[in-house]
């Protein structure tokens, strides 16, 4: 099978793939081992026989592959109830959940411990327990499955799933025979970025679990940043980038395998007419709510307490130039991002290698990279370019991948037809696959977004005062002692939040029900 | 437009941003913070255009900054203090500096090139409060931190991740000696120390005065000072107390030094006189938080509540460049694992 979506040939998919390829390989590859290579002549393979190391590395996988479960069996139902039934307020919902992705770390374990901390709302104390960790975990990873399956539902012929049903199947039956198996690309995808991301991080599941809990990427992260061993420190990241490769390319083949193309007709939405429906509607929106909702709801709550004096306050030009910054580099990142992302999903067609690459900024020790960084090129690690690249780096992915399984699930004859007609390769990309895969572009663009917004690594590099954001600005408040500065940080999450979700409405908008246009 | 044109455009756009001109780069701590009127009043005298880094904790920016020697980041680096100094001067990354700012009369000296600026004290605070309603007396000694009572009530920072627990950590051994200091700490342990990753989280999440549930934190002697500065109803008590328990307390001079091999000599060395001229004395209190190492600076009438301890623990700067690393190692073996 043949497809013609750009143009045909290997040889100009190798074209494509140069940008991409090139971008990882001198923002991810090359730092990380030029790092490598400065600590090389001290590594000790003793090192892990380490007990302590040995039950870092075996925790950061549990941890990890118990997240991916949760997520999967809480976040598929929870899918279904989104991508199926009818109910206002729904595609508001949708950009909502995008929100924990956008929350700095310290201000999401903010609102964390204002449910379940010592003096929780709640009433229960669950800081220091493995508990409030994974809840953490849930709080960050659950929107990714969630969203990720309620695309891959909206994605399914209806033809197929009524053909079931006229064929007496049961709607339980129709999920397990017919709805599940087309949701798996999807699912894994977004399973596989779960366990990336739960693997290599560090942030708000220490701040709640406590520091016995650390990761691997939390060791790795001090014997660089503060020990310099940069032998010990190259050691462990290899190892932990073998396991997170690992989990990469068994995704990337998995999808290539089940890469199926299918025409969409979306389905109607089902009315909420029925007990059994409002019974569902109703546990599933308490479940979101409680997991991903009920923290935010905190910091809302927390911070509408706060007197309206220092809203007045805020009116300074710190914060102007903050949401001028955040507006700033997100835009340029964006661009970047956009443009790695369409030519990586493009040239990743055929190849599971390359599907597997678009993984890599998740893949490569954040720490690692950003030191390599600084030995590689000294002299633009205060540079513009270099912050919104690295932004970029970690956004781009998410463009990648969304566009990649909308390519999966594009008829061949589409833009073949367009050929056969006459149109050049460019004019029948624009006018036949472009459109769609426009859909597909955006909800990657907007998971771009929120991490561009978010700043993942915004403390891992170099920063000047005037490249002041949003985040950072909250945490230099936080950096101080004194309520106005606790109530500062908690009004700019607020305003975080905002800016975070016009940003979702702008790329969002247009679409009513996430079908693709036609 | 074409994807051609898209590509040079993007870059075009990101080659503007990364032309600059000549300017004097001065790699800090994350929390250096001085009033932008000042910063552009240097400017504007010495002629340069202060380009500022920040380069995150203090250990982590040396770090960086050892990192790069063979080609510097900046031409001046600001917040070497006395526990990073000896680890700085064997790296090899500072310049020495023999000009005018040596002749103020400071309270503390650094050397080996660095010219002290302000300093500070790593201790511990506690949450007026909480003692108060609880009935429960302030302990007296680290010791008493070891007792039943006062069990699940402090909060310490990593000292591994963080520039004040890698203080006061620094701080029990200076006071009860390397054998009874880790001793303590495991004793600490069994009684429930709260460790947290950085003095935010510290502070923020566990301090009792803001939402937590423990009413000892380690932090800075400035910091009472600094509740009352940033409290919302103009108060005149600080709602945290210090208490300066003997081996509990931790002098900390930061100072600025000239970086080997960075360009702009004159202006660095003008920046070096800059931290140490009255104005910038007199504002850093009030903007980081520390005392001026001056003798006679003026005192930011909030400092009346930042009392100084009459005493600190000392520890030559050579011990611990020669020590403090086998210390994480054992602390961490000690409390954490």
């Amino acid at each position: 099978m043949t497809i013609a979506v750009v143009s045909p040939g290997a040889y100009s998919r190798r074209a494509l793939a140069l940008l991409p390829l090139g971008f990882l390989f001198l923002l991810a590859l090359l730092p990380l081992g030029r790092l490598l290579l400065e600590g090389w002549d001290g590594v000790r393979l003793e090192l892990f026989a380490d007990d302590y190391l040995q039950g870092r590395l075996l925790w950061s996988l549990a941890q990890a592959a118990i997240t991916c479960v949760l997520t999967a069996v809480i976040g598929v139902p929870l899918a279904w109830v989104l991508a199926r039934l009818a109910f206002p307020g729904r595609a508001l919902l949708l950009r909502l959940m995008l929100l924990p992705f956008v929350m700095p770390t310290l201000v999401a374990g903010l609102g964390v411990l204002t449910l379940f901390g010592p003096r929780g709302i709640s009433g229960l104390n669950l800081q220091d327990t493995p508990w409030l960790l994974l809840y953490g975990n849930l709080f960050y990873n659950l929107p990714l499955v969630v969203r990720a399956s309620v695309d891959g539902l909206l994605a399914l012929p209806a033809s197929r799933l009524l053909a079931a049903r006229s064929l007496g199947a049961s709607p339980w039956r129709a999920f397990w025979r017919i709805e599940l198996p087309a949701l798996m690309p999807w699912l894994s995808s977004s399973l596989c970025l779960v366990f990336l991301y739960c693997f290599s991080g560090f942030g708000l599941a220490l701040l709640l679990g406590g520091q016995q809990w650390a990761t691997i990427e939390v060791e790795i992260y001090t014997l660089v940043a503060y020990e310099l061993n940069l032998a010990d420190a190259g050691a462990l990241a290899l190892a932990a980038m073998l396991v997170s490769a690992t989990a990469a390319l068994f995704y990337a083949a998995l999808e290539a395998r089940m890469a199926v193309p299918a025409k969409t007709e979306p389905l109607a939405l089902l009315k909420v007419n029925t007990l059994r429906r409002r019974v569902l509607l109703a546990s599933a929106l308490l479940v979101l709510l409680s997991i991903t909702g009920a923290p935010l709801l905190a910091l809302l709550a927390r911070a509408a307490t706060v007197e309206a004096q220092t809203w007045r306050l805020l009116l300074n030009e710190d914060t102007a130039l903050a949401l001028f910054n955040t507006l700033r580099f997100s835009l340029m990142a964006l661009l970047l991002a956009s443009l790695l992302g369409v030519l990586h999903a493009l040239a990743a067609r055929r190849s599971t290698l390359m599907r597997a690459a678009a993984f890599l900024p998740f893949v490569v020790s954040p720490v690692c990279v950003a030191f390599g960084l600084l030995l590689l090129y000294p002299g633009w690690t205060a540079s513009l370019l270099l912050l919104v690249s690295a932004y970029a780096l970690l956004a781009y992915p998410f463009i990648a991948k969304s566009l990649a399984a909308a390519l999966d699930a594009l008829p061949p004859n589409l833009p073949a037809a367009a050929r056969t007609l006459g149109a050049t390769p460019w004019r029948s990309f624009w006018r036949v696959s472009w459109p769609w895969l426009r859909p597909a572009f955006r909800r990657g663009l907007a998971f771009a977004a929120a991490t561009t917004v978010g700043e993942f690594a915004v403390t891992l590099f170099l920063s000047r005062p005037e490249w002041l954001t949003l985040t950072t600005l909250i945490y230099q408040h936080l950096g101080r002692p004194g309520q106005a500065n606790l109530d500062a940080a908690l009004l700019l999450s607020v305003l975080l939040m905002l800016f975070a979700l016009l940003a979702f409405a702008a790329i969002e908008w247009p679409e009513k029900n996430h079908a693709p246009d036609r | 437009m074409k994807p051609v044109r898209i590509l040079t455009t993007v870059l075009l756009a990101f080659a503007a941003c990364a032309a600059h001109a000549a300017e004097l780069r001065v790699l800090t701590h994350s929390s250096f913070s001085l009033p932008k009127a000042r910063l552009a009043a240097f400017e504007q005298q010495s002629g340069v255009k202060l380009s500022l880094i920040k380069g995150g904790d203090a250990g982590e920016m040396l770090n960086k900054l050892i990192l790069t020697r063979a080609n510097p980041i900046a031409d001046v680096v600001y917040g070497v203090d006395n526990t990073l100094l000896a680890k700085a001067s064997a790296a090899g990354v500072i310049a020495p500096y023999s000009g005018a700012a040596l002749k103020h009369k400071a309270r503390y000296a650094l050397g080996e090139g660095v010219v002290s600026t302000d300093y500070g004290y790593v201790t511990l605070n506690y949450d007026k409060a909480w003692f108060a309603k609880n009935k429960l007396a302030l302990p007296a000694s680290l010791q008493d931190l070891t007792k039943p009572e006062y069990a699940k009530l402090l909060v310490v920072q990593n000292p591994s991740t963080s520039s004040p627990g890698y203080a006061f950590m620094l701080a029990t051994i200076a006071g009860m000696g390397e054998a009874q200091a880790f001793d303590w700490w495991a004793k600490l342990r069994g009684n429930g120390v709260k460790v947290a990753k950085g003095w935010s989280e510290a502070y923020y999440t566990d301090f009792s005065r803001n939402g937590g549930e423990r009413p000892l934190v380690v932090s800075y002697a400035t910091s009472p000072a600094a509740e009352v500065f940033y409290s919302k109803d103009k108060i005149s008590t600080a709602p945290t107390g210090n208490l300066f328990l003997k081996g509990g307390v931790f002098r900390q001079v930061e100072g600025v030094a000239l970086v080997k091999g960075g360009k702009e000599g004159e202006a660095a060395a003008k920046f070096v006189e800059f931290m140490r001229s009255p104005e910038v004395q007199a504002e850093l209190q009030t903007t980081m938080w520390m005392y001026p190492v001056v003798e006679g600076s003026t005192t930011a009438p909030v400092f009346a509540h930042a009392a100084e301890p009459g005493f600190a623990a000392e520890m030559a700067p050579a011990t611990i460049a020669a020590k403090g690393g086998a210390w994480l190692k054992r602390w961490n073996k000690v409390v954490l694992r």
